[in-house]
């Protein structure tokens, strides 16, 4: 844990942060809304004390509720792995810069962010399917989008029926609603 | 009603359409802006169709290429015909499951896929790995990278015309392929390493395949290369193909032996050291040409740097479990972790999610031949057809881990 680091971006980037900047084991996260995604990443990667230039991760999440565009970076200036969240995109229309112009190859990484979550990069210019084929009209990774059997969905699914009877009691409940989200 | 006959070539009366003509299968709509680049065919140009189906394409990778002559101006990598949803799969399997899903990414460096998401699971949990495991961990992980890249070897000379490295290359792979089935029980798909540690002591069998390989292993990496070093046919058609400079390699994401070929000494190892290695002594070789010849010495220095980290582990093993204690079904606390390692093409990561049930929420896994078949798109045009093959055998992607 970087505890310099979390001054600094703090600092820096008070009034831009959604809620505090949050250090776990080697990996520092702050949570930035998506409008300015450009802003506060050329500033990362420009500016002497921060200088994050290698791009590490770029991925789409859903929370469940919306969805997360969600940037790993590293700097020699820390021991921190630096995870950037543009957080709170809406499901229906999902929208966030793209970061393109820092780091073309963020420009696959997007599309495949696209394909999956079916998050629009504003400014990438070859957003289209990555995986999928082009008629393709799902987005396979959004939490809605449910895996045809659900036999993998079992609390315990793979551990042998003998090692069963000592599993939680709260387990029968998830059953049920896992599979009653997954009809 | 008349039926239909199969037009002739001898019919004088046959007329091609114009815009069918020499190209069987229509241009595609373009929807992006990049697409309507593509397909705006200037005088003398046409597209060319490469792949799926072939075997310079390493797997199942299609590449639609607009020539002029002999000359590639510019391609398109088309890719997903190996997507199996593996990140799908992960969140619908439980944490121990999950790790055996990522066996196959990157089939013939399997032991790099799982180690990634091992590490990010151990994170959530915050669990403490054995310092043994650790060591059979790097002990395993630096032979899977020497068969990788002796595999590597071969097929960048296959894909330049060149039969026999490949054979070299397999004999000698197939010696750590039977001593890692010594120890994983697997030839190609591991499944060795476990959260909070690896699945099984060092054998018998293992320590004495290894002790009397690692006694000839240097003298035949020489032989072995020298071969393809002072090969004036690789030499001449690698050298000064495919230049990749320090910014744009930065500017492409790109980690692992390709970064480090065009001049920047990062690795996972010691850019963010993990593991044991911060404990043992390596270099990090670096190259300034950031050719594909470049690309190929570079790997063989690795070679030879992975054969000193053997030796260390051996050496150094410490006595201890291979496992720390754990529940057969874990639930980690809600939280997120991102682990990344150094593989034999760069920097494979996961990021993790938890929401306290036992399977994870979401599992993002970042594959290095993912990158580095995009930087195909900027490394060929301006070379010709033959070479495009070249370029690509130099990056080294493997279709497994691009497609997921």
């Amino acid at each position: 844990m970087d505890r310099a680091l979390h001054a600094r971006l703090e600092t820096r980037f008070g009034e831009l942060l959604l809620g505090p900047v949050r250090q776990r084991h080697d990996e520092t996260e702050m949570r930035i809304g998506p409008g300015s995604v450009p802003e506060v990443l050329r500033a990362l990667h420009d500016e002497p004390g921060l200088r994050f230039e290698l791009l590490a991760d770029l991925c789409g999440v859903d929370t469940g509720t919306d969805l997360q565009a969600v940037y790993h970076l590293w700097s020699e200036t820390t021991g921190d792995w630096l995870r950037v969240v543009a957080d709170g995109l809406p499901r229906e229309a999902p929208r966030v810069p793209s970061i393109t112009f820092l780091w073309k190859g963020a420009e696959w990484l997007e599309r495949e962010a696209y394909d999956m979550f079916g998050i629009v990069f504003e400014g990438n210019r070859d957003l289209r399917r990555i995986y999928m084929p082009d008629d393709y009209t799902s987005f396979p990774l959004r939490k809605d989008f449910h895996l045809p059997d659900d036999a993998s969905r079992s609390p315990g699914g793979g551990v042998r029926p003998m090692e069963q009877v000592g599993r939680p009691a709260d387990a029968t409940d998830e059953t049920a609603r896992r599979r009653s989200n997954a009809s | 009603m008349t039926t239909p006959t199969r037009p002739s070539l001898d019919d004088p009366n046959l007329t091609i359409p114009v815009d069918h003509a020499g190209i069987f299968e229509p241009i595609p709509m373009a929807r992006t802006e990049r697409q309507q680049e593509f397909y705006t065919l200037r005088d003398g140009e046409m597209l060319l169709n490469l792949g799926p189906q072939h075997p310079a394409t390493h797997g199942v990778l299609r590449i639609v290429l607009k020539i002029n002559g002999e000359q590639v101006v510019d391609l398109d990598p088309v890719i997903g015909y190996l997507h199996r949803g593996v990140e799908k799969l992960c969140e619908n399997a439980d944490y121990h499951q999950a790790i055996c899903y990522t066996d196959p990414l990157e089939y013939i460096a399997s032991l790099f896929c799982e180690w990634s998401p091992v590490m990010a699971f151990e994170k959530l949990l915050d669990v403490e790995v054995p310092r043994r495991a650790e060591y059979i961990r790097v002990l395993a992980g630096e032979l899977n990278r020497i068969a990788s890249h002796a595999l590597y070897v071969g097929f960048f000379a296959l894909d330049l015309g060149g039969i026999t490295p490949i054979l070299w290359a397999y004999l000698e792979r197939d010696e750590i392929v039977e001593m890692l089935a010594a120890l994983t029980g697997a030839k190609l798909l591991f499944n060795y390493f476990r959260i909070g540690g690896v699945n099984g002591d060092l054998s018998h069998d293992f320590m004495s395949r290894v002790g009397d390989w690692m006694s000839r292993a240097g003298r035949q990496v020489e032989a072995g290369t020298a071969l393809l070093n002072e090969n004036e046919i690789l030499v001449r058609r690698a050298r000064g193909i495919g230049v990749l400079d320090r910014e744009t390699a930065l500017r492409m994401a790109v980690t692992g032996p390709n970064l480090r070929a065009s001049g920047i000494p990062w690795d996972v190892r010691r850019a963010h050291p993990y593991s044991v290695y911060p404990e043992l002594e390596f270099d990090i070789p670096t190259r300034r040409e950031g050719d594909s010849l470049a690309r190929y010495l570079l790997r063989v220095d690795e070679v030879k740097q992975s054969l000193r980290i053997i030796d260390q582990c051996l050496h150094r093993l410490p006595d201890g479990p291979v496992m720390a204690k754990l529940p057969r079904l874990v639930r980690p606390r809600p939280g997120r972790a991102f682990a990344a390692i150094e593989g034999p093409r760069g920097m494979y990561a996961t990021y993790a999610i938890s929401d306290g049930t036992d399977q994870p929420f979401r599992m993002r896994i970042h594959d290095p031949s993912f990158i580095h078949l995009q930087l195909l798109g900027l490394l060929t045009p301006g070379n010709l057809i033959a070479d495009t093959m070249a370029i690509n055998a130099s990056l080294d992607p493997v279709m497994g881990g691009v497609d997921k």
